[in-house]
Protein backbone atom coordinates (compact mmCIF):
# COMPACT_ATOMS: atom_id res chain seq x y z
CA UNK A 1 0.00 0.00 0.00
CA UNK A 2 1.58 3.56 -0.57
CA UNK A 3 2.41 5.74 1.91
CA UNK A 4 -0.60 8.21 2.06
CA UNK A 5 -2.88 5.35 2.18
CA UNK A 6 -1.41 3.67 4.81
CA UNK A 7 -1.65 6.98 6.38
CA UNK A 8 -5.22 7.92 5.78
CA UNK A 9 -6.03 4.48 7.31
CA UNK A 10 -4.36 5.49 10.73
CA UNK A 11 -5.93 8.73 10.58
CA UNK A 12 -9.35 6.49 10.09
CA UNK A 13 -8.76 3.55 12.57
CA UNK A 14 -7.69 6.48 15.41
CA UNK A 15 -10.21 6.40 18.11
CA UNK A 16 -9.25 8.86 20.47
CA UNK A 17 -8.82 12.79 20.54
CA UNK A 18 -4.62 12.06 20.77
CA UNK A 19 -4.33 9.20 18.20
CA UNK A 20 -6.50 11.36 15.38
CA UNK A 21 -4.51 14.59 16.18
CA UNK A 22 -1.21 12.42 15.98
CA UNK A 23 -2.40 10.72 12.61
CA UNK A 24 -3.45 13.90 11.24
CA UNK A 25 -0.18 15.41 12.01
CA UNK A 26 1.57 12.60 10.12
CA UNK A 27 -1.02 13.02 7.15
CA UNK A 28 -0.65 16.30 7.06
CA UNK A 29 3.04 16.23 7.06
CA UNK A 30 3.19 14.26 3.94
CA UNK A 31 1.66 16.75 2.29
CA UNK A 32 0.88 14.62 -0.32
CA UNK A 33 -2.51 15.91 -3.24
CA UNK A 34 -4.01 12.37 -2.28
CA UNK A 35 -4.45 12.83 0.94
CA UNK A 36 -6.37 16.46 0.38
CA UNK A 37 -9.97 14.63 0.60
CA UNK A 38 -8.70 13.08 3.73
CA UNK A 39 -7.79 16.22 5.51
CA UNK A 40 -10.58 17.90 4.33
CA UNK A 41 -12.78 15.24 6.07
CA UNK A 42 -10.91 16.14 9.46
CA UNK A 43 -12.19 19.75 9.36
CA UNK A 44 -15.50 18.01 9.96
CA UNK A 45 -14.70 16.29 13.17
CA UNK A 46 -15.04 18.68 15.93
CA UNK A 47 -11.08 18.33 17.14
CA UNK A 48 -9.33 21.40 16.91
CA UNK A 49 -5.95 20.51 17.46
CA UNK A 50 -6.79 17.75 14.36
CA UNK A 51 -8.18 20.40 12.42
CA UNK A 52 -5.54 22.81 13.00
CA UNK A 53 -2.94 20.08 11.48
CA UNK A 54 -5.19 19.35 8.94
CA UNK A 55 -5.58 23.11 7.45
CA UNK A 56 -1.29 22.92 7.96
CA UNK A 57 -1.40 19.96 5.73
CA UNK A 58 -3.98 21.66 3.01
CA UNK A 59 -1.93 24.98 3.10
CA UNK A 60 1.44 22.41 2.67
CA UNK A 61 -0.41 20.97 -0.23
CA UNK A 62 -1.12 23.96 -2.08
CA UNK A 63 -2.92 24.78 -5.16
CA UNK A 64 -3.55 20.86 -5.87
CA UNK A 65 -6.08 20.85 -2.78
CA UNK A 66 -8.01 23.91 -4.10
CA UNK A 67 -10.74 21.84 -5.86
CA UNK A 68 -10.75 19.56 -3.63
CA UNK A 69 -12.08 22.25 -0.57
CA UNK A 70 -13.75 24.05 -3.16
CA UNK A 71 -15.96 21.41 -3.97
CA UNK A 72 -16.31 19.93 -0.47
CA UNK A 73 -17.23 23.13 1.53
CA UNK A 74 -19.86 22.25 4.29
CA UNK A 75 -22.94 23.84 3.91
CA UNK A 76 -24.29 22.85 7.78
CA UNK A 77 -21.06 22.59 9.95
CA UNK A 78 -19.69 25.80 10.02
CA UNK A 79 -17.34 24.71 12.51
CA UNK A 80 -15.86 23.00 9.28
CA UNK A 81 -16.74 26.14 6.95
CA UNK A 82 -14.50 28.40 8.74
CA UNK A 83 -11.39 25.56 8.38
CA UNK A 84 -12.23 25.17 4.76
CA UNK A 85 -12.11 28.81 4.77
CA UNK A 86 -9.08 29.20 6.64
CA UNK A 87 -7.17 26.90 4.49
CA UNK A 88 -7.84 28.44 1.77
CA UNK A 89 -7.14 31.98 2.77
CA UNK A 90 -3.61 30.58 3.78
CA UNK A 91 -3.71 29.13 0.05
CA UNK A 92 -4.28 32.36 -1.66
CA UNK A 93 -5.22 30.67 -4.78
CA UNK A 94 -7.65 33.12 -6.55
CA UNK A 95 -10.12 30.75 -7.32
CA UNK A 96 -11.05 30.95 -3.54
CA UNK A 97 -11.97 34.51 -4.20
CA UNK A 98 -15.97 34.01 -4.83
CA UNK A 99 -16.16 31.85 -1.37
CA UNK A 100 -14.32 34.23 0.36
CA UNK A 101 -16.67 36.74 -0.72
CA UNK A 102 -19.54 35.27 -0.59
CA UNK A 103 -18.52 34.06 3.57
CA UNK A 104 -17.21 37.38 4.11
CA UNK A 105 -20.68 38.78 3.37
CA UNK A 106 -23.54 35.89 4.19
CA UNK A 107 -21.91 32.78 6.53
CA UNK A 108 -23.97 33.44 9.97
CA UNK A 109 -20.83 31.73 11.54
CA UNK A 110 -18.90 34.30 12.44
CA UNK A 111 -15.43 32.39 12.79
CA UNK A 112 -16.36 31.94 9.01
CA UNK A 113 -16.42 35.47 8.24
CA UNK A 114 -13.42 36.42 9.91
CA UNK A 115 -11.19 33.67 8.20
CA UNK A 116 -12.82 35.09 4.92
CA UNK A 117 -11.68 38.26 6.00
CA UNK A 118 -8.37 37.54 6.77
CA UNK A 119 -8.37 35.81 3.16
CA UNK A 120 -9.76 38.29 1.24
CA UNK A 121 -6.03 40.10 1.85
CA UNK A 122 -3.97 37.88 1.12
CA UNK A 123 -4.95 36.60 -2.42
CA UNK A 124 -1.92 35.79 -4.51
CA UNK A 125 -2.24 38.06 -7.28
CA UNK A 126 0.85 38.53 -8.19
CA UNK A 127 1.13 35.96 -11.38
CA UNK A 128 -1.73 37.95 -12.79
CA UNK A 129 -1.98 40.07 -15.95
CA UNK A 130 -2.33 43.43 -14.37
CA UNK A 131 -5.75 43.92 -15.57
CA UNK A 132 -6.98 40.74 -14.04
CA UNK A 133 -5.04 41.39 -11.08
CA UNK A 134 -6.00 44.96 -10.63
CA UNK A 135 -10.27 43.82 -10.73
CA UNK A 136 -9.54 41.05 -8.59
CA UNK A 137 -8.15 43.45 -5.67
CA UNK A 138 -10.93 45.73 -6.16
CA UNK A 139 -13.28 42.67 -5.54
CA UNK A 140 -11.31 41.85 -2.48
CA UNK A 141 -11.23 45.62 -1.27
CA UNK A 142 -15.17 46.12 -2.02
CA UNK A 143 -16.07 43.35 0.31
CA UNK A 144 -13.77 43.90 3.30
CA UNK A 145 -15.07 47.58 3.48
CA UNK A 146 -18.59 46.09 3.45
CA UNK A 147 -17.33 43.52 6.63
CA UNK A 148 -16.18 47.12 8.52
CA UNK A 149 -20.13 46.78 9.37
CA UNK A 150 -20.08 43.64 10.96
CA UNK A 151 -21.53 42.79 14.07
CA UNK A 152 -18.93 40.99 15.24
CA UNK A 153 -15.91 42.23 16.75
CA UNK A 154 -13.36 39.45 15.62
CA UNK A 155 -14.66 39.56 12.09
CA UNK A 156 -13.72 43.93 12.23
CA UNK A 157 -10.83 42.72 13.70
CA UNK A 158 -10.03 40.58 10.77
CA UNK A 159 -11.17 43.04 8.35
CA UNK A 160 -8.38 45.33 9.47
CA UNK A 161 -5.83 42.30 9.14
CA UNK A 162 -7.41 41.88 5.44
CA UNK A 163 -7.17 45.69 4.84
CA UNK A 164 -3.94 45.82 5.36
CA UNK A 165 -2.60 43.00 3.57
CA UNK A 166 -4.29 44.09 0.41
CA UNK A 167 -2.97 47.68 0.51
CA UNK A 168 0.37 45.84 -1.29
CA UNK A 169 -1.99 44.52 -4.11
CA UNK A 170 -3.50 48.02 -4.22
CA UNK A 171 -0.26 49.76 -4.84
CA UNK A 172 2.86 50.40 -6.89
CA UNK A 173 0.92 49.50 -10.52
CA UNK A 174 2.00 51.79 -13.48
CA UNK A 175 -0.65 50.25 -15.75
CA UNK A 176 -3.81 51.07 -13.24
CA UNK A 177 -4.76 53.82 -10.94
CA UNK A 178 -4.72 52.60 -7.60
CA UNK A 179 -4.66 55.51 -5.77
CA UNK A 180 -8.47 55.79 -5.73
CA UNK A 181 -8.71 52.39 -4.30
CA UNK A 182 -5.94 53.26 -1.75
CA UNK A 183 -7.49 55.84 -0.41
CA UNK A 184 -10.40 53.92 0.18
CA UNK A 185 -8.73 51.20 1.57
CA UNK A 186 -7.29 53.89 4.46
CA UNK A 187 -10.21 55.22 4.79
CA UNK A 188 -12.16 52.30 5.89
CA UNK A 189 -8.89 52.05 8.61
CA UNK A 190 -9.36 55.38 9.36
CA UNK A 191 -13.22 54.80 10.41
CA UNK A 192 -12.61 51.71 12.23
CA UNK A 193 -9.77 53.15 14.14
CA UNK A 194 -11.98 56.64 15.13
CA UNK A 195 -15.32 54.32 15.54
CA UNK A 196 -16.34 55.84 18.60
CA UNK A 197 -18.95 53.66 19.33
CA UNK A 198 -16.35 50.13 18.44
CA UNK A 199 -17.29 48.27 21.15
CA UNK A 200 -13.57 46.64 21.47
CA UNK A 201 -10.91 48.61 21.71
CA UNK A 202 -8.54 46.17 20.33
CA UNK A 203 -10.48 46.62 16.77
CA UNK A 204 -9.28 50.14 16.98
CA UNK A 205 -5.76 49.65 18.22
CA UNK A 206 -5.70 47.25 15.58
CA UNK A 207 -6.25 49.65 12.71
CA UNK A 208 -4.46 52.18 14.62
CA UNK A 209 -1.22 49.47 14.04
CA UNK A 210 -2.16 48.93 10.22
CA UNK A 211 -2.68 52.79 9.48
CA UNK A 212 0.52 53.70 11.46
CA UNK A 213 2.85 50.42 9.19
CA UNK A 214 1.25 51.49 5.79
CA UNK A 215 2.19 54.94 6.59
CA UNK A 216 5.31 54.36 7.29
CA UNK A 217 5.79 52.21 3.99
CA UNK A 218 4.03 55.05 1.73
CA UNK A 219 6.09 57.48 3.15
CA UNK B 1 -14.06 45.18 28.91
CA UNK B 2 -13.10 42.57 26.96
CA UNK B 3 -14.09 38.75 27.85
CA UNK B 4 -14.23 39.13 31.79
CA UNK B 5 -16.71 36.87 32.27
CA UNK B 6 -16.90 33.17 31.62
CA UNK B 7 -20.51 33.58 31.58
CA UNK B 8 -19.71 34.66 28.16
CA UNK B 9 -19.08 31.67 27.19
CA UNK B 10 -22.87 30.82 26.79
CA UNK B 11 -23.92 33.91 24.74
CA UNK B 12 -25.01 33.48 21.24
CA UNK B 13 -22.18 35.20 19.63
CA UNK B 14 -19.55 32.77 19.79
CA UNK B 15 -19.24 29.77 17.52
CA UNK B 16 -18.80 27.05 19.95
CA UNK B 17 -22.43 26.01 19.92
CA UNK B 18 -23.26 26.36 23.95
CA UNK B 19 -26.67 28.13 24.09
CA UNK B 20 -28.00 28.18 27.63
CA UNK B 21 -29.19 32.23 27.09
CA UNK B 22 -29.22 32.30 22.95
CA UNK B 23 -32.61 32.56 22.83
CA UNK B 24 -31.64 31.84 18.82
CA UNK B 25 -35.01 30.26 18.11
CA UNK B 26 -36.63 33.79 18.93
CA UNK B 27 -33.70 35.36 17.12
CA UNK B 28 -35.14 37.93 14.76
CA UNK B 29 -33.51 41.49 14.26
CA UNK B 30 -35.43 44.02 16.35
CA UNK B 31 -35.57 47.08 17.39
CA UNK B 32 -34.64 48.60 20.32
CA UNK B 33 -38.21 50.10 20.83
CA UNK B 34 -39.60 46.72 20.20
CA UNK B 35 -37.51 44.89 22.58
CA UNK B 36 -38.61 47.44 25.34
CA UNK B 37 -42.22 46.46 23.99
CA UNK B 38 -41.81 42.94 24.54
CA UNK B 39 -40.24 43.25 27.75
CA UNK B 40 -43.58 44.75 29.23
CA UNK B 41 -45.72 41.88 27.79
CA UNK B 42 -45.68 40.76 31.64
CA UNK B 43 -47.60 37.92 30.41
CA UNK B 44 -45.66 36.64 27.69
CA UNK B 45 -42.46 35.12 29.61
CA UNK B 46 -40.84 34.19 26.48
CA UNK B 47 -41.30 37.48 24.94
CA UNK B 48 -39.65 39.00 27.44
CA UNK B 49 -36.93 36.46 28.15
CA UNK B 50 -36.04 37.42 24.64
CA UNK B 51 -35.88 41.36 24.88
CA UNK B 52 -34.10 41.37 28.55
CA UNK B 53 -31.32 39.51 26.77
CA UNK B 54 -31.04 41.50 23.51
CA UNK B 55 -31.23 44.68 25.49
CA UNK B 56 -28.18 43.93 27.59
CA UNK B 57 -26.43 41.96 24.36
CA UNK B 58 -27.08 45.66 22.60
CA UNK B 59 -25.98 47.32 25.33
CA UNK B 60 -29.16 49.44 26.04
CA UNK B 61 -28.76 52.96 26.88
CA UNK B 62 -32.41 53.68 26.29
CA UNK B 63 -34.14 55.74 29.83
CA UNK B 64 -37.04 53.18 30.13
CA UNK B 65 -34.26 49.72 29.83
CA UNK B 66 -32.88 49.45 33.45
CA UNK B 67 -36.30 50.41 35.18
CA UNK B 68 -38.22 47.55 33.15
CA UNK B 69 -35.31 45.14 33.26
CA UNK B 70 -35.43 46.09 37.44
CA UNK B 71 -38.86 45.12 37.24
CA UNK B 72 -38.49 41.67 35.08
CA UNK B 73 -35.89 40.95 37.94
CA UNK B 74 -38.80 41.57 40.56
CA UNK B 75 -40.49 39.33 38.68
CA UNK B 76 -38.90 35.90 40.05
CA UNK B 77 -40.89 33.37 42.25
CA UNK B 78 -39.65 31.05 45.07
CA UNK B 79 -38.21 28.08 43.58
CA UNK B 80 -41.25 26.10 42.42
CA UNK B 81 -40.58 23.14 39.97
CA UNK B 82 -43.34 23.51 37.34
CA UNK B 83 -44.70 26.76 38.11
CA UNK B 84 -42.43 29.55 38.20
CA UNK B 85 -39.36 28.33 36.17
CA UNK B 86 -40.27 30.46 33.29
CA UNK B 87 -40.53 33.75 35.04
CA UNK B 88 -37.56 32.88 36.28
CA UNK B 89 -35.70 32.59 33.28
CA UNK B 90 -36.68 36.19 32.37
CA UNK B 91 -35.32 37.41 36.16
CA UNK B 92 -32.08 35.75 34.89
CA UNK B 93 -31.49 37.18 31.63
CA UNK B 94 -32.91 40.39 33.17
CA UNK B 95 -30.28 40.24 36.08
CA UNK B 96 -27.81 38.90 33.37
CA UNK B 97 -28.61 42.22 31.01
CA UNK B 98 -28.09 44.61 33.96
CA UNK B 99 -24.55 43.52 34.35
CA UNK B 100 -23.67 44.58 31.00
CA UNK B 101 -25.74 47.82 31.35
CA UNK B 102 -23.06 50.29 33.72
CA UNK B 103 -23.18 53.25 33.76
CA UNK B 104 -26.71 53.18 34.14
CA UNK B 105 -27.79 50.13 35.71
CA UNK B 106 -25.71 50.79 38.95
CA UNK B 107 -29.07 51.83 40.43
CA UNK B 108 -30.14 48.58 40.40
CA UNK B 109 -27.49 47.11 42.30
CA UNK B 110 -29.85 47.17 45.30
CA UNK B 111 -32.37 44.92 43.44
CA UNK B 112 -29.39 42.54 42.54
CA UNK B 113 -28.07 42.41 46.25
CA UNK B 114 -31.28 40.85 46.76
CA UNK B 115 -31.17 38.31 43.99
CA UNK B 116 -27.97 37.50 45.78
CA UNK B 117 -29.95 36.38 48.58
CA UNK B 118 -32.13 34.16 46.18
CA UNK B 119 -33.21 30.33 46.82
CA UNK B 120 -32.65 29.92 43.34
CA UNK B 121 -28.98 28.69 42.24
CA UNK B 122 -28.98 30.01 38.48
CA UNK B 123 -29.95 33.64 39.85
CA UNK B 124 -28.31 33.41 42.28
CA UNK B 125 -25.47 32.82 39.85
CA UNK B 126 -26.61 35.25 37.41
CA UNK B 127 -26.69 37.97 39.92
CA UNK B 128 -23.22 37.75 41.46
CA UNK B 129 -21.69 37.70 37.81
CA UNK B 130 -23.66 40.99 37.18
CA UNK B 131 -22.44 42.41 40.63
CA UNK B 132 -19.26 42.01 39.38
CA UNK B 133 -19.41 43.40 36.23
CA UNK B 134 -20.81 46.58 37.82
CA UNK B 135 -17.88 46.34 40.42
CA UNK B 136 -20.60 46.60 42.95
CA UNK B 137 -18.26 46.82 46.29
CA UNK B 138 -20.94 46.40 48.17
CA UNK B 139 -21.57 42.83 46.69
CA UNK B 140 -18.20 42.19 48.55
CA UNK B 141 -19.29 41.23 52.30
CA UNK B 142 -22.27 39.32 50.92
CA UNK B 143 -19.93 37.23 48.33
CA UNK B 144 -17.53 36.49 51.16
CA UNK B 145 -20.27 35.28 53.01
CA UNK B 146 -21.38 32.69 51.03
CA UNK B 147 -17.83 31.33 50.49
CA UNK B 148 -16.63 31.30 53.93
CA UNK B 149 -18.17 28.04 54.64
CA UNK B 150 -14.88 26.80 52.22
CA UNK B 151 -14.74 24.15 49.78
CA UNK B 152 -16.40 21.00 52.01
CA UNK B 153 -19.55 22.97 52.31
CA UNK B 154 -20.25 26.00 49.90
CA UNK B 155 -18.44 23.88 47.62
CA UNK B 156 -19.81 20.82 48.33
CA UNK B 157 -22.08 19.16 45.32
CA UNK B 158 -25.81 19.17 46.37
CA UNK B 159 -27.35 15.51 46.31
CA UNK B 160 -29.40 14.61 43.29
CA UNK B 161 -27.77 17.63 41.18
CA UNK B 162 -24.69 18.33 39.52
CA UNK B 163 -24.37 21.39 41.03
CA UNK B 164 -22.46 22.76 44.40
CA UNK B 165 -24.54 24.23 47.11
CA UNK B 166 -23.11 27.74 46.23
CA UNK B 167 -22.92 28.57 42.70
CA UNK B 168 -19.32 28.90 43.25
CA UNK B 169 -17.57 30.10 39.79
CA UNK B 170 -19.76 32.54 39.44
CA UNK B 171 -19.13 34.27 43.25
CA UNK B 172 -15.16 33.81 42.86
CA UNK B 173 -15.08 35.48 39.28
CA UNK B 174 -17.19 38.51 41.16
CA UNK B 175 -14.74 38.97 43.83
CA UNK B 176 -11.98 38.92 41.13
CA UNK B 177 -14.15 41.50 38.77
CA UNK B 178 -15.03 43.78 41.85
CA UNK B 179 -10.92 44.05 43.26
CA UNK B 180 -11.60 44.52 46.42
CA UNK B 181 -8.14 42.38 47.80
CA UNK B 182 -8.62 42.03 51.89
CA UNK B 183 -6.87 39.70 53.65
CA UNK B 184 -10.29 38.34 54.43
CA UNK B 185 -11.42 38.28 50.84
CA UNK B 186 -8.18 36.39 49.60
CA UNK B 187 -8.14 33.90 52.78
CA UNK B 188 -11.73 33.44 51.90
CA UNK B 189 -10.82 32.07 48.21
CA UNK B 190 -7.82 30.37 48.46
CA UNK B 191 -8.96 26.99 49.97
CA UNK B 192 -11.23 26.82 46.66
CA UNK B 193 -7.68 26.65 44.45
CA UNK B 194 -7.52 22.73 45.85
CA UNK B 195 -11.19 22.53 44.88
CA UNK B 196 -11.79 18.65 43.58
CA UNK B 197 -13.08 20.12 40.01
CA UNK B 198 -10.62 21.97 38.12
CA UNK B 199 -13.40 25.16 36.76
CA UNK B 200 -13.80 26.04 40.35
CA UNK B 201 -10.05 25.66 40.70
CA UNK B 202 -9.74 27.93 37.76
CA UNK B 203 -12.49 30.53 38.73
CA UNK B 204 -10.67 30.92 42.21
CA UNK B 205 -7.08 30.91 41.18
CA UNK B 206 -8.16 34.22 38.00
CA UNK B 207 -9.77 35.94 41.24
CA UNK B 208 -6.76 35.57 43.06
CA UNK B 209 -4.80 36.26 39.85
CA UNK B 210 -6.25 39.63 39.45
CA UNK B 211 -6.55 40.92 43.32
CA UNK B 212 -2.66 40.40 44.06
CA UNK B 213 -0.90 39.80 40.35
CA UNK B 214 1.44 37.04 41.77
CA UNK B 215 2.72 34.79 39.69
CA UNK B 216 2.05 31.41 40.79
CA UNK B 217 -2.20 32.04 40.47
CA UNK B 218 -0.95 32.52 36.72
CA UNK B 219 0.92 29.23 36.93
CA UNK B 220 -2.15 27.63 37.93
CA UNK B 221 -4.03 28.62 35.35
CA UNK B 222 -1.32 28.09 32.65
CA UNK B 223 -1.09 24.56 33.77
CA UNK B 224 -4.76 24.33 33.44
CA UNK B 225 -4.39 24.83 29.87
CA UNK B 226 -2.80 21.33 29.22
CA UNK B 227 -6.00 20.27 31.11
CA UNK B 228 -7.16 16.37 29.01
CA UNK B 229 -10.74 18.54 29.14
CA UNK B 230 -11.72 20.59 26.48
CA UNK B 231 -14.08 22.53 29.07
CA UNK B 232 -11.32 23.21 31.14
CA UNK B 233 -8.92 24.47 28.80
CA UNK B 234 -11.71 26.74 27.15
CA UNK B 235 -12.02 28.06 31.06
CA UNK B 236 -8.87 28.59 31.68
CA UNK B 237 -8.47 30.59 28.77
CA UNK B 238 -11.42 32.71 29.65
CA UNK B 239 -10.01 33.25 33.05
CA UNK B 240 -6.11 34.15 31.65
CA UNK B 241 -8.18 36.35 29.32
CA UNK B 242 -10.02 37.95 32.02
CA UNK B 243 -6.94 38.74 34.33
CA UNK B 244 -5.20 40.04 31.48
CA UNK B 245 -2.02 38.00 32.35
CA UNK B 246 0.34 38.72 29.59
CA UNK B 247 3.27 35.92 30.78
CA UNK B 248 0.45 33.37 29.28
CA UNK B 249 0.51 34.43 25.87
CA UNK B 250 2.53 31.86 24.40
CA UNK B 251 0.61 29.09 26.31
CA UNK B 252 -2.68 30.30 25.25
CA UNK B 253 -1.34 30.40 21.42
CA UNK B 254 -0.46 26.90 22.24
CA UNK B 255 -3.67 25.47 23.57
CA UNK B 256 -5.32 23.00 22.03
CA UNK B 257 -9.18 24.51 21.72
CA UNK B 258 -10.92 26.63 19.34
CA UNK B 259 -8.81 29.99 18.02
CA UNK B 260 -12.10 31.57 18.78
CA UNK B 261 -11.62 30.90 22.34
CA UNK B 262 -7.84 32.03 21.92
CA UNK B 263 -8.98 35.34 20.15
CA UNK B 264 -10.87 36.06 23.17
CA UNK B 265 -8.65 35.75 25.70
CA UNK B 266 -5.59 37.53 23.59
CA UNK B 267 -8.17 39.85 23.33
CA UNK B 268 -8.25 39.98 26.98
CA UNK B 269 -4.66 39.81 27.16
CA UNK B 270 -4.92 43.45 25.29
CA UNK B 271 -7.70 45.25 27.11
CA UNK B 272 -7.69 44.25 30.66
CA UNK B 273 -4.95 45.91 32.18
CA UNK B 274 -2.56 43.54 34.39
CA UNK B 275 -3.43 42.28 37.54
CA UNK B 276 -4.41 44.58 39.99
CA UNK B 277 -5.53 47.52 38.32
CA UNK B 278 -7.97 48.95 36.91
CA UNK B 279 -8.86 47.67 32.84
CA UNK B 280 -7.16 50.15 30.78
CA UNK B 281 -9.72 52.36 29.19
CA UNK B 282 -6.75 53.50 26.71
CA UNK B 283 -4.55 50.99 25.67
CA UNK B 284 -1.35 51.76 23.55
CA UNK B 285 0.60 50.29 20.51
CA UNK B 286 4.07 49.06 23.12
CA UNK B 287 6.04 46.23 21.54
CA UNK B 288 4.22 43.64 24.36
CA UNK B 289 0.36 44.91 22.95
CA UNK B 290 1.83 44.45 19.39
CA UNK B 291 3.53 40.92 20.23
CA UNK B 292 -0.04 40.02 21.71
CA UNK B 293 -2.01 41.70 18.36
CA UNK B 294 0.30 39.57 15.91
CA UNK B 295 -0.49 35.93 18.00
CA UNK B 296 -4.26 37.21 17.50
CA UNK B 297 -3.43 37.73 13.20
CA UNK B 298 -1.97 34.22 13.13
CA UNK B 299 -5.04 33.12 14.63
CA UNK B 300 -7.55 34.18 11.77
Amino acid sequence: MPAVLELVEAVRRADTALGLLQATQALAAAAHPESAACLVEILGFNNPGAAVAAVDGLIAIGEPAVDTILTNIDGYNYGARAWAVRALAGIGDVRGLAVLEDALGKDIGPSVRRAAARGLGQLRLAGLPAEERHGMALRCLQALVDGCRDGEWVVRYAVVVGLESLASALGGDGAVDSARPRQQLMDALRGLHGDANEEAPVVRLRAALALQRLEAAHD
Amino acid sequence: MAASTRSRLATPFMDAGFSDQSPLGAGDPISEEEALRRLRLTDDPSAQYYAAWWLGRNRSTHPDAVPLLQEALRQRRPRDLGAGVEENAVARNAARALGKLAPAALVAIEDLLATLEDEDHGLREAAARSLGELRAQAAVAPLVRRLATGPSVAGAQQPGTPRLVEPCEALLEALGDIGVATPEVLKVIEPFVQHERPLIRSAASRALLQLTGEERWGQLLVELLQHQQLQVRRAALMDLGGAGWRPALDPIARTLAENSLKLIALRGLVENAGPGSEPASDPTLDASTVAVMEAMDALL
